[in-house]
């Protein structure tokens, strides 16, 4: 590529990351307004809001809730997803494009279909409303992109990493665990934090399933029948701030190393 | 990076005295000792999960559409009918809703993809190694926002008080604000914020592992950019490509919420047709069922199309 | 996807570190004894968190809220817990009683079991919508009414008189409403009854097509079909619109704000709904919602504070009384204002919704 295009190409990069950020930063502001409303006029700034995020006991649970159930779906979805990678990567038996849709399937269903589809389905079973249900929920919404991403790079793994390793006498779940997960892990990752921001960010299927406590989509759905508070703002900026700075961090230590 | 780097000497010590254990190798020996007993222990959990986890819901939701009425009251029995998959059919004014949804998001999909395609090209082929993940970081953080907040951040952003009108008042390029929200516009810019990502991962994906080397090759045999683009980079990033977009146009697809916060009076979404069934009215769940099964086909069916015209047939990854 | 550059196990130790410390408040925070404890599905803002506290330390009952934004997600919640609800309050209002009743999700009310019933104002204890099928069915706790709001820098009192400017084409482009909600006014500016008491079906579809080729009409003229409070909060503050439909409590809260904007129930006339709580059907702790609902009653300035809250009207005798004169202004109404308004009413909902749902579509699609 010439010079040119690649200047081009650097300024499409930052349009999109100026794009991105602009109404974040609007958010940001917005979260210091002196008023119950976000918007223009700004007529004065205040702290107020955060005062009241830091002080709120039960947002800081909503908060808790939420960060646990993405916590816990992602592990799940990283376990159950990679099972399947593995099966549909590496073994060859009859019928795998429909094992393959299956397992691929909630990727594409419309949010409010597979929540209250899943909520008569989990009454059947006998699963309460609640954490246990909105856990399983996430989990059977992320285990396609844990799939589609372990096969994704299974697909390019040198097989004789994993036939030496048979050769030298391990048999297969050793090397899975020793030479397979170890090449895996990358593409596990990428998918895990995938995972967890859209448990993170889904309210459909965790207000269907849920019980009293809301994670925080939930939460803030329940704040707009009487008004977009700059509190919510804060709360989002402190979201924002805390994985910003999670991941600088984790960029920092790689670097390093 | 290469699998040696992961072995810590303790891990190593580990798993070769799980390796030479007696019990473990009975063990291992009567659980994997065939062939087939391998391809059922690799086979059982995904294919229950699918069954238990995915399918499960589904047939509830197609049994459903079937009834003449749900949720039913007390005492009250189900009857099989063809009623619910009738009305999607004899009724023209869901058709528009429908079209749109399909045509609105092959749109999208093909803006996301040209706006987002130089810039995974750009992280994945200019940006050096050591800094690919800040900069990679930077386009992923804005994500960690819930959708509704960034919705309403958008409808502060074009507001006819906001602060795109704002500022170009204040810069006397106009007298009265321009009207961007609720239109197309709004929409576009809205929707394609919570879809880019999952075009940019595949792609970036894809174009990371072309070789440098090639490009190099064919510059030496006098290959142009734009000709080295279209012969070299472009046929090795199908993948990418294909996969981002078909992410892209399901996901599209089944949004709820932006749509109906963002969009005017003339964008109803199918995804919203299909929600006012469930929270309007009590009987109307087995049409809301039926439609989401109407989607579901259709949806699919277009996006198999589109894998075979890129020549995948179920090939790989999607 | 994904690949090896992106990210490696640092992430994820750093992650489940910092997760984990965010999570621990959760996972320690106590179990509660079912007999202990009352379950309450509500809005955001209508139990006020000093009651709460008070409540909680007085009785000893836990109160478990739930927060809801949307009647219809409400039922379909009920109706899926399918005759074993975890929840022993929910929150309705009353024209939408019927169908939580056909379906045999609430309980009917047992009045003798709240001491302080009288201290409902009459005009909602005694009025004709809260008896159905020969019962009482809840305690009204707010009351709000469908008004035309608008900015009043631009639209002057006297133009608002009449819901003629929603629909005109002075302020074309400028203009929003909730179209679910907005066909029963317009049937009442056509001259039609818009709760179609006595309708037979002839008489509704008539009613119904006429609202709809309205709509349908002035569709150009309409910037935002809108669904929840707080975009119509935000279309006014962003000036996407001067006038619109609404409902009173997000309007109020705006003007208590500070916001130049006024609301009124124009000359044709308007409707009016009261939120209930009602004791669920088969509820696992129906004797702690009697209590709730006996101690909620039992000061009108709880009422002012759910009003202050909500920016609906509280439906406790004397409760304006602990509101200042800003907030009274901003939730109330003039005698002649009220003299327009009249509440919706659940008899012939079934005749009414049945046509007014797919006429909704066709205005959407039109």
């Amino acid at each position: 590529m010439t010079r040119h295009t690649r200047l081009i190409m650097q300024m499409v990069y930052w349009a999109f990351v100026l794009y991105l950020f602009i109404p974040l930063s609007l958010m940001v502001l917005m979260g210091f307004k002196d008023s119950k409303f976000i918007g223009f006029p700004i007529k004065s700034l205040t702290l107020h809001w955060y005062k009241v995020v830091i002080q709120d006991l039960e947002l800081m649970s909503v908060f808790a809730y939420s960060f646990t159930i993405a916590i816990s779906s992602t592990v799940l979805a990283i376990i159950i997803g990679t099972w399947a990678a593995m099966l549909l990567s590496q073994a060859k038996f009859k019928g795998k494009i429909i094992v393959f849709a299956l397992i691929t399937l909630p990727a594409v269903l419309p949010g409010i279909i597979s929540a209250i589809a899943l909520r008569i389905y989990s009454q059947t079973l006998g699963i309460e409303p609640g954490m246990t249900a909105v856990i399983l929920g996430h989990t059977v919404h992320n285990v396609p992109f844990v799939t589609l991403v372990g096969m994704a790079r299974l697909n390019s793994q040198p097989m004789s990493h994993v036939e030496a390793a048979q050769d030298l006498g391990a048999d297969n779940v050793i090397s899975f665990f020793r030479i397979t997960l170890p090449y895996l892990t990358p593409a596990l990752v990428g998918a895990g934090i995938f995972c967890m921001l859209t448990s993170f960010d889904d309210f459909v299927r965790s207000f269907f399933l849920g019980g009293y406590e809301p994670t925080l989509p939930v939460y803030i759905f329940s704040q707009l029948r009487t008004g977009m508070s700059p509190e919510i703002n804060a709360i989002s900026s402190v979201v924002l701030v805390i994985t910003a700075v999670m991941g600088l961090a984790a960029e920092r230590l790689m670097r390093r190393k | 990076m290469p699998p040696q780097e992961e072995y810590s000497t303790g891990s190593r010590s580990f798993w070769s005295w799980l390796a030479t254990s007696k019990v473990y190798q009975s063990v291992s020996a009567s659980l994997l000792g065939t062939k087939k007993r391998r391809l059922v222990l690799l086979a059982a959990v995904p294919i229950i999960w699918a069954i238990v986890a995915n399918l499960g819901p589904l047939f509830k939701m197609l049994d459903i559409s079937f009834y003449d009425a749900y949720p039913l009251s007390k005492g009250r029995e189900a009857t099989y009918t063809i009623a619910a998959w009738r009305e999607f059919f004899v009724t023209p004014v869901y058709y528009i809703p429908f079209f749109r949804t399909l045509i609105f998001s092959g749109i999208l999909t093909f803006a996301t993809l040209v706006l987002v395609y130089p810039v995974a090209y750009f992280l994945a082929r200019h940006v050096p190694k050591s800094r690919q993940m800040l900069f990679l970081l930077l386009v992923l953080i804005p994500f960690w926002v819930g959708e509704i907040i960034r919705t309403y951040a958008i409808m502060i952003l074009l507001g006819n008080n906001g602060a795109i009108n704002i500022a170009l008042k204040f810069l006397g390029i106009i007298d009265r604000p321009i009207p961007f929200m609720y239109t197309s516009f709004s929409l576009g810019i809205g929707i394609v914020y919570l879809v880019s990502l999952y075009m940019l991962l595949p792609l970036y994906s894809a174009l990371e592992k072309i070789p440098t080397n090639m490009n190099e090759a064919a510059a030496d045999l006098g290959a142009g950019p734009w000709r080295r683009f279209w012969r070299i980079t472009l046929p090795l990033s199908k993948d990418g490509i294909a996969s981002g977009c078909v992410l892209v146009f399901l996901i599209a697809t089944g949004f709820y919420a932006t749509p109906v916060i963002l969009g005017g009076p003339s964008s109803t979404m199918f995804a919203e047709s299909i929600a006012n069934t469930f929270n309007v009215a009590a009987d109307r769940w087995p049409t809301g069922a039926a439609f989401s099964s109407i989607m579901l086909i259709t949806t699919l069916t277009l996006a198999a199309v589109f894998l075979k015209i890129m020549g995948r047939r179920g090939k790989g990854y999607l | 996807m994904l690949n090896s550059k992106i990210s490696r196990r640092q992430i994820l130790k750093t992650g489940v570190a910092a997760t984990t410390a965010l999570a621990a408040p959760a996972i320690f925070s106590p179990a509660y004894a079912a007999s202990g404890t009352v379950n309450v599905w509500t809005y955001a803002n209508f139990l006020p968190d000093s009651f709460k506290e008070e409540f909680q330390k007085d009785t000893g009952i836990q109160i478990r809220e739930r927060l809801v934004d949307d009647q219809g997600k409400e039922f379909n919640l009920l109706a899926a817990e399918a005759g074993q609800p975890t929840a022993d309050i929910v929150t309705i209002a009353g024209h939408r009683f019927r169908q939580f009743i056909d379906s045999e999700l609430i309980a009917p009310l047992d009045i003798g079991r709240l001491s302080n019933w009288s201290r409902v104002n009459k005009v909602y204890s005694e009025a004709d919508w809260t008896i159905v099928d020969g019962k009482k069915w809840g305690v009204p706790i707010l009351a709000g009414a469908e008004v035309m709001a608008y900015n009043t820098d631009i639209v002057t009192p006297e133009e608002a008189r009449s819901w003629d400017i929603l629909f005109g084409e002075k302020y074309a482009g400028q203009t929003a409403y909730i179209l679910q909600d907005i066909m029963s006014i317009v049937m009442l500016y056509l001259g039609y009854d818009g709760n179609m008491i006595g309708y037979d079906e002839a008489k509704a579809a008539e009613a119904v097509a006429a609202a709809k080729a309205f709509l349908i009409e002035r569709k150009p003229r309409v910037r935002k079909y809108y669904d929840a409070g707080a975009e119509f909060q935000q279309m006014l503050i962003n000036q996407d619109i001067v006038v619109g439909h609404a409902w009173s409590g997000p309007v109020s809260k705006l003007i208590m704000d500070g916001f130049p904007a006024a609301m009124t129930i124009p000359k044709e006339g308007s409707y009016g709904f009261v939120y209930n709580y009602n004791v669920v059907n088969n509820g696992p702790n129906a004797d702690n919602a009697y209590i709730l609902l006996d101690a909620l009653l039992a000061h009108p300035e709880i009422g002012a504070n759910m009003t202050k809250a909500s920016g609906f009207i509280s439906t406790f005798e004397g409760s304006a009384e602990f509101l200042s004169d800003i907030e009274k202004a901003a939730a109330s109404f003039t005698q002649e204002e009220l003299d327009a308004l009249q509440f919706f009413r659940a008899d012939n909902n079934k005749l009414k919704y049945d046509l007014v749902d797919p006429a909704v579509e066709e205005i959407k699609a039109a």
